[in-house]
């Protein structure tokens, strides 16, 4: 299938034959695992930013009057930013990095298929950013991450404008990314490496490639309608003037429906790669993850409506109602797999498999959450309340996020030679896994008693419930702190691996770690079964892979 | 087969069905907890929605447990014991397995659907006979108007009050941006949408106040937009309320400065202007702060403008609000309209009198601060009556 080849010449590696430094990352780089990595720098940077928006948002909710902030729009511009940056800023670009990183390597491929629309598609970020955080110096934006007009067209400050413009990079960012992963999956397989021996990463970052070319330009279109209602005077969302505030709503929801998937779904093939890799055992079902991932993404774009359950004309309600239900079925079958994955298994309890196991139990509750919100009767009750924010910082927060830890945890020896430490790691999981309990199951509650969301002030009989959420909620901030340092900390102190520490059968394990600046060196030739583990082929070669690719040796005599 | 075959597979059986009896008791069990986590049903669609949602509630449990159980058993069972290197059991899937869990979530993903659409054809059907109000959402207080049955006042109240067993339809219109109309113990939530009309239905079954919240999004006082409906027992006691409330009306109080306080007091019938909903005046329970605090807003009214009168300071700030702003606050009051009376925004002349009127008592004095009698002729000089 090796029909495209990376074009050598394209300008020399700057990582020749030597790890990959801080100082690469600030200069303009073809090379996919440099651009990987600057997605993952950048997106960790804005964890930062939106986590500490987060502490913020949840030190003002410790009271029900306004301590914290003089007024309720700097809540609602904290609120804004907050979200905004959190999805498109942190969990979109950080998965995009792991794609960038792993899946030229997974097809034993020297770079993706085009190295410079790569690296065009990462430096767009930046300034991206740039203006969605910049907005706070002309007014910023007020209307939540949604956006929904006339408030975000006729009160909102010019910050809004630039949020939109910021939105609109990245949009250009993601279907740029998006086409490249096509074409690089579709053309660049190794000889031997059908569609159905492919690593069920790589699957995923398929399924989520096509939504994002197919789902991103409606919101690149709606942002541009946006911008002209607030700049050139028309009036596509102004019911003043003929137009119409849910023409905004279905066109955002459109694309946001689906990006719920670009979220999680690079973060479901991580997670198949991690529990097989640590349980010693195959993936269970393999065709049936792969397609449930295709499904997913189908059955996603029939669903957009069910964020509009109070807005939109009561007869229509019913049949998103039906698409909403059927999409929890291949996520059924993705957690099911992944129990008969590890059922059988001899796990190893690394920070990895920590995070994996723990998104497992996390997700399953914030997918139970969605039913209830699928069904139309409760959602009425339930739509825009605390039960809301709780779920879907459950599904992204106790499955995308989770899933990033996770592959962080994994992946990090690949791309810099040294373990991360275990210790800090298991810290790491037990408060996160604890903040992230109490923080979001509480606002569950709250939402069902009758607190809504995106308030700054709220009815003082609430006060304890929030008391509990911001306290756990600062746990988690202090998790995160953990994190930050056992990277760093890592980088430089951490244990040296050899190609393969966790004897994994993909073959990024294939190559030394980091991987040389054409990843391998030959052509690398695939092992039959990516998932192969436990048969009697799979050990010989792993111990094959360790005597190339051996662990350096610890200076003499230290 | 071996007979040791037999028994190992009776055994699994047995198992699964051990399982399967505590996955389900377990989830009645947590469905038990579903009145700890909604407020008390006030209406017929709540009571519906709850046995919806106590459905909801014992079958995520028990998938929730199940989940968990498995989680928990695995990692104890399949633990690498220490030393042990080796590989799990090659097994790559099994396909009645993988059939068995996607037809099972998918019959039951079909029956709740089917369930959730028999609720929600009951609390919607139109009810006979229902009291018709108009709310209106503004930013940031709620209105209602209706009318009652046999009486010509008609109420224009912040409360919506109505009588058990009465079936309400609400036809809901926003003056500004989106809000949403929540009543969380009738279990009822409608967007207001620009630029169009919806609709919400209930019929209270359980006498009190309930709160009502803006749900959606609409600015800085988003949090403080609230109101209540109040439920009475029978529509004898809802008459015996309004009758008090009426006489008041019918028979307005001679002094301007009264008229001007039932004006602008939420709760009773007349008290239409949106006020409380962004303004503190502790004498009548304001206490919102997206607009600058009202106590003792006639002695500083007389400090604003060099040379300018009290009255006239108030009256032109009724208005034109962004022709004196306070620092520190933004131009957001709704723009009085006195002459067309089918604008939104719409405040006769003989009620902002009124009104500046009762602003000028508002002194730390407790006195007057204008001289009412040459209000009208303020009004002649501003080009406005």
């Amino acid at each position: 299938m090796a029909t495209i080849t990376a074009t050598p010449g394209l300008g020399s590696r700057t990582t020749e034959g030597a790890a990959i430094r801080a100082a690469d990352l600030l200069r303009w780089s073809l090379d996919h695992k440099v651009i990987g990595l600057q997605y993952m720098a950048s997106s960790l940077f804005f964890f930062i930013v939106g986590g500490t928006m987060a502490m913020l948002i949840r030190w003002e909710l410790l009271t029900p009057a306004l301590d914290l902030m003089a007024d309720g729009t700097q809540y609602n511009a904290l609120m804004t930013i907050h979200g905004s940056v959190m999805i498109f800023l942190w969990i979109i670009p950080m998965m995009a990095g792991f794609g960038n990183y792993l899946v030229p390597l997974m097809l034993g491929a020297k770079d993706m298929a085009f190295p410079w629309l790569n690296a065009f598609a990462f430096w767009l970020i930046p300034p991206a950013g740039v203006l969605m955080i910049a907005g706070w110096l002309v007014g910023p934006p007020e209307a939540g991450w949604t956006s929904y007009p006339p408030l975000s067209t006729l009160f909102s400050p010019d910050g809004q404008t630039m949020w939109a413009m910021s939105l609109h990079l990245l949009g250009v960012s993601s279907i740029l990314g998006a086409i490249n992963f096509v074409v690089t999956i579709r053309n660049m397989r190794p000889a031997g490496m059908t569609i159905w021996k492919m690593p069920l990463f790589v699957w995923a970052v398929l399924a989520t490639a096509i939504i994002q070319v197919l789902a991103t330009p409606f919101l690149t279109g709606g942002l541009t309608l946006l911008i002209l209602d607030r700049t050139a005077g028309t009036s596509f969302f102004d019911p003043g003037s003929g137009g119409d505030v849910l023409l905004w709503q279905n066109v955002f929801w459109f694309y946001s429906h689906p990006a719920v998937y670009i979220m999680i779904l690079p973060g479901f093939g991580m997670v198949s790669e991690v529990l097989a890799v640590h349980a010693r055992k195959p993936v269970f079902g393999y065709r049936a993850i792969g397609l449930s991932s295709m499904s997913i993404a189908l059955v996603g774009f029939t669903v957009w409506a069910h964020h509009m359950f109070t807005s939109l004309q009561p007869a229509l309600r019913i049949p998103f109602m039906i698409t909403s239900m059927i999409i929890a079925v291949p996520t059924g079958i993705k957690i099911f797999s992944w129990l008969g994955t590890i059922w059988g298994g001899k796990i190893r309890f690394t920070a990895a498999m920590l995070f994996a196991l723990g998104f497992i139990t996390l997700f399953v509750f914030g997918g139970i959450g969605g039913i209830f919100l699928a069904a139309v009767p409760v959602d009425i009750h339930l739509h825009d309340t605390y039960f809301v924010v709780g779920h879907f910082h459950f599904v992204l927060f106790g499955g995308s996020v989770f899933l990033i830890f996770a592959g962080i945890y994994h992946w990090f020896p690949k791309m810099t030679g040294r373990r991360m430490n275990e210790r800090l790691g298991q810290l790491h999981f037990v408060t996160t896994y604890i903040g992230t309990f109490f923080t979001f199951v509480p606002q569950h509650i709250a939402g069902a008693l009758g607190l809504p969301r995106r308030v700054a002030m709220y009815d003082p009989a609430f006060t304890n419930i929030n008391t509990v959420i911001s306290l756990a909620a600062f746990l988690l901030g202090i998790s995160s702190l953990i994190f930050m340092y056992n990277i760093l900390r890592s980088l430089s102190h951490g244990e040296r691996v050899g190609g393969n520490p966790w004897r994994g059968l993909t073959l990024e394990w294939a190559t030394t770690s980091p991987p040389p600046p054409w990843n391998f060196r030959g052509d690398p030739v695939p092992f039959d079964d990516p998932y192969g583990y436990g048969s009697d082929e799979s050990g010989p070669y792993l111990d094959a892979v360790e005597r190339r690719f051996p662990a350096p040796e610890e200076a003499a005599g230290a | 087969m071996n007979p040791s075959n037999n028994s190992n597979s009776l055994m699994t059986v047995v198992w699964i069905l051990v399982a399967f009896v505590l996955l389900v008791v377990g989830g009645l069990i947590i469905a038990e907890a579903t009145p700890l986590v909604l407020p008390p049903a006030a209406s017929a669609e709540a009571v519906q929605v709850d046995e919806l949602f106590k459905i909801l509630m014992a079958l995520g449990g028990s998938i929730w447990l199940l989940v968990q159980g498995a989680v928990i058993y695995s990692v104890i069972r399949f633990r690498a014991r220490p030393g042990d290197d080796s590989d799990g059991a090659s097994i790559h899937g099994n396909s009645t397995l993988e059939f068995v869990w996607t037809l099972i979530p998918s019959i039951t993903v079909v029956i709740l659907s089917i369930i959730s659409f028999q609720v929600w054809v009951n609390i919607t059907t139109a009810q006979e006979n229902a009291q018709v109000v108009e709310a209106r959402g503004a930013r940031f207080l709620w209105s209602f108007s209706y009318d009652i049955p046999g009486e010509t006042q008609n109420v224009n109240s912040t409360v919506l009050h109505t009588w058990v067993g009465q079936p309400v339809v609400l036809n809901l219109e926003t003056a500004d941006v989106n809000h949403a109309f929540w009543v969380p113990s009738m279990r009822i939530k409608q967007d207001l949408l620009a630029g169009r009309s919806t609709e919400a239905r209930f019929t209270p079954i359980l006498a009190g106040e309930y709160p009502v919240v803006c749900a959606e999004l609409c600015g800085s006082g988003h949090g403080d937009m609230h109101s209540s409906i109040v439920v009475h027992e029978d529509e004898a006691s809802f008459l015996d309320w309004f009758d008090e409330e009426a006489f008041i009306i019918l028979n307005p109080p001679d002094d301007p400065a009264e008229g001007g306080q039932l004006l602008m007091t939420a709760g009773g019938v007349a008290g239409l202007y949106a006020c409380a909903g962004c303004h503190t005046l502790e004498a009548l329970g304001w206490d919102a702060i997206v607009a600058p605090n009202l106590e003792n807003v006639a002695d500083r009214a007389a400090t604003r403008v060099p040379g300018m009168e009290v009255e006239r300071y108030l009256l032109r700030s009724l208005f034109f609000p962004g022709e004196f702003l306070v620092p520190g606050y933004d131009n957001l009051m709704p723009q009085h309209q006195y002459q067309d009376p089918e604008e939104a925004n719409y405040m006769p002349l003989d009620e902002a009198l009124d009104i500046v009127a009762y602003l000028c008592t508002l002194t730390a004095s407790g006195e007057s601060a204008c001289n009412v009698d040459m209000l009208p002729d303020v009004m002649t000089e501003m080009g406005m009556g």
